[in-house]
């Protein structure tokens, strides 16, 4: 899944709300349709990227926990 | 426009001061839909809450101002006061009063306030009563004085309002208890009869897997507050856990704990057995409960929104009022009760069966951790 990111938005360490403003911004650089990978170590991550994305119109593709780090797949809707 | 203050935050104190001196606040909840709807900060008609999660702001700016009240304070929450922040800063720079509730819904979890109940001096055997709402879980416990003597029941995690009400009106708190096992809430009972050497009580059927040592509070068992003045008797009440035992006090009052609550009961499955613990809670209610004088005052162990309160802002009615008012006493017929109950159980504390670990003594957390656990609202209720 990671090969088809265009661009990774390293939010390991930050605290809310950086990980959803820093993965928006990232999102205005790609284009419709592509995929942006997002590492995040605040848990309180995983509710907000769900409902930011949700209201922005993208989609959460696939996200996955692994020795700490959280790991979401946004496809950017139009 | 409005002046903008100087101070950017507000303090969980602060916020609570002017609560409870009936004040009119605005809130605006930064959190996501799902969050503020689990765990909203205050159901009372003098609060103006607006849920706007922060997320909407990033992709909005303007449509979000545009909902924003330019002439009067706003209190900014999330769940920890980081986005709240955020968001303060923006607000503040664009001309708004806004302020960020420092340490958000974590921090404002950790407030206490105390009421004095002036129908327990008043009584026949006038004594001092106070009831202290943990007021983001709508938990309540409470302390009675007498003669220079203090009982504390079902006392929250944070020992520091109790002992200080204790040391404000001279009070040395010799008996402290917990009417059941929790189940949505680490006890304070325990830390705090070792700090003030306080007897501590727990109902030995809730004690059978505690590691540590308690007195067992049991039916008929009498405490004893001052020399002569408040004369308190266990009644075993199960259903909410097996071993949950209610304070009739002085005849008057009875402390429910999680029995019986102003607008719904004790739900019976955060232990595992609700299908055996439910006929307990029928017939508690409906026999021990109906025995009772209509007159008695009723002081429970949680509530679920501000119209559980009187007009004193106390949670409290009499046991009269609650034949008539409180929805589940209605249910008599005992198929029907336990169908309507089982079948309509809402979302179960957080994290209940972890907390009832630590309350049994089998598992020890940090303060931080603890914090983290208990975030939510009690959920103790069959219903919402």
């Amino acid at each position: 899944m990671s090969t088809t990111a265009m661009k990774t938005v390293d939010c390991r360490g930050l605290s809310c709300p950086m990980p959803v403003v820093r993965t928006k911004r990232a999102m205005d650089d790609i284009g419709e349709g592509q995929v942006l990978e997002v590492v995040a170590t605040d848990r309180g991550a995983i509710n907000d990227l769900q409902g930011w994305a949700k209201h922005a119109g993208h989609e959460i593709v696939a996200w996955n926990e692994e020795g700490g780090n959280l790991r979401f797949y946004i496809k950017k809707g139009n | 426009m409005g002046t903008i203050t100087a101070k950017s935050q507000i303090a969980p104190s602060e916020l609570q001061a002017k609560l409870s001196s009936g004040e009119d606040v605005f809130v605006l909840d930064v959190r996501a839909e799902n969050e503020y709807f689990d765990w909203p900060i205050d159901t009372s008609e003098r609060v103006k809450t607006l849920n706007i999660p922060y997320f909407l702001y990033l992709e909005d700016e303007e449509s979000v101002m545009a909902r924003l009240p330019k002439d009067r304070e706003i209190v900014v929450v999330c769940a920890k006061g980081g986005a709240s922040d955020y968001l303060v800063q923006e607000l503040r720079q664009k001309g708004y009063d806004a302020k960020n509730l420092e340490g958000g819904m974590l921090a404002w979890s950790q407030i206490y306030d105390v009421k004095r109940v002036k129908e327990a001096s008043r009584g026949r055997t006038p004594f001092d009563l106070w009831q202290i709402n943990r007021v983001a879980k709508g938990c309540l416990s409470y302390l009675m004085g007498s003669e220079g003597e203090a009982m504390v029941v079902d006392p929250g995690r944070h020992v520091h309002p109790y002992l200080q009400l204790a040391a404000e009106h001279g009070l040395v708190i010799k008996h402290v208890v917990d009417t059941h096992l929790h189940a949505d809430h680490i006890s304070g009972g325990r830390r705090l009869a070792e700090l003030t050497e306080a007897t501590y009580y727990l109902p030995s059927a809730d004690g059978q897997d505690v590691t540590y040592p308690f007195t067992p509070l049991n039916e008929g068992a009498l405490i004893r507050v001052g020399e002569s003045a408040i004369e308190t008797v266990g009644i075993h009440t199960p259903g909410h856990t097996p071993g949950s035992t209610s304070l009739l006090v002085c005849d008057e009052l009875l402390l429910t704990g999680d029995l019986l609550f102003v607008a719904s009961v004790g739900r019976p499955d955060l232990g595992g057995m609700a299908e055996r613990w439910i006929h307990d809670l029928h017939k508690t209610l409906f026999g021990r409960i109906t025995s009772l004088d209509d007159s008695i005052h009723i002081y429970p162990g949680h509530y679920g929104d501000a119209r559980e309160f009187n007009q004193d802002g106390i949670v409290t009615a009499t046991l009269g009022d609650l034949r008539t008012r409180n929805p589940i006493l209605q249910i008599t017929e005992k198929d029907r009760f336990v169908e309507e109950i089982l079948g309509g159980m809402p979302m179960q504390p957080a994290n209940f069966s972890e907390i009832r670990r630590v309350n049994n003594g089998v598992k020890d957390v940090t303060d931080a951790e603890a914090t983290e656990m208990e975030i939510g609202p009690n959920r103790c209720a069959v219903s919402e």
